[in-house]
């Protein structure tokens, strides 16, 4: 199936859970005292939104069906509107925003763009992050 | 304009184990960051960490020094593996003080003085709200 610019993956709903933070912040090995002890109420750490991006998204794998073995991860772009806490509720509907193949060295590189809108409870974007991911093949 | 310490942070040497934690916490499918000989079919000598170490150290090293809730805007782009056994240092390059927003370049390199990663980042000067 191609992959169409402006596909919308379906929306969830979920908790920013202190466990979720604590297994983020675990994996890092960044030391609590560095004000990153997850508790409810405290600010999240600006990385967790490209983590948080990632858990539950097996859709998204699914639908780009790239070749695991050939397909980095590119970057990412984050714009933060409002802090969002530890105990928030954010609702988020990832969309594919950007397609792009190119051709080097003899290998096809395509380029996929996807955007995730986070909303807080008041209906408003929190934080925007545009991911992009590559798989090369050739 | 505020002074920053350089580096802005060091990050803890990076072990299997970790890869370990972020391959449950991130429910990543990708075998490249838990098997060497997975990785190798990929050309990589061995596994490689995943994209979102050397993004947080950056987000971190940020969240650091101006407080997390000042920072509107990070970019960071990958631009080589990070492994286990790496230390990611993220170093301040340019910082540009526009009304009351602050713009800065950053750079992040492993102990090799590798760059892994590049970013620009955006926040509100605290001294000016």
């Amino acid at each position: 199936m191609a992959i169409e610019v402006g596909h919308v993956f379906p929306k969830r709903t979920f908790v920013v859970e202190p466990h979720r933070v604590a297994e983020y912040v675990t994996a890092l090995g960044v030391p609590p005292e560095n004000g990153w002890s997850p508790e409810v109420g405290q600010a999240v750490p600006l990385g967790f939104f490209m983590y948080v991006t990632s858990y539950g998204a097996e859709d998204v794998h699914d639908y780009l069906d790239f070749n695991l073995l050939n397909t980095v991860y590119g970057g990412t772009d984050a714009e933060f509107l409002e802090t969002v806490r530890i105990g928030d509720v954010l609702t988020v509907a990832p969309v594919v925003s950007s397609l792009t193949v190119k051709e080097s060295k003899g290998k096809k590189l395509t380029f996929a763009e996807i955007t995730c809108e986070y909303i807080n409870e008041h209906g408003r974007v929190a934080v925007r992050e545009r991911s992009n991911t590559v798989e090369k093949v050739g | 304009m505020a002074t920053f310490p350089n580096p802005l942070l060091v990050s803890p040497e990076i072990s299997r184990l970790q890869l370990a934690y972020m391959t449950v916490a991130m429910r990543d499918p990708n075998l490249v960051h838990m098997e060497d000989e997975y990785a190798k079919l990929s050309g990589l000598p061995k596994v490689i960490a995943h994209g979102t170490f050397a993004v947080s150290y950056v987000g971190a090293a940020l969240s650091n020094i101006v407080g997390v809730n000042n920072i509107r805007r990070l970019k960071v782009d990958l631009t080589a593996p990070v492994f286990p056994g790496d230390t990611i240092t993220v170093q301040l390059l340019d910082v540009e003080q526009e009304g009351g927003a602050t713009s800065a370049t950053l750079t992040a390199v492993n102990q090799s003085g590798v760059q892994v990663a590049r970013g620009t980042a955006k926040w509100l000067t605290p001294d000016s709200r």
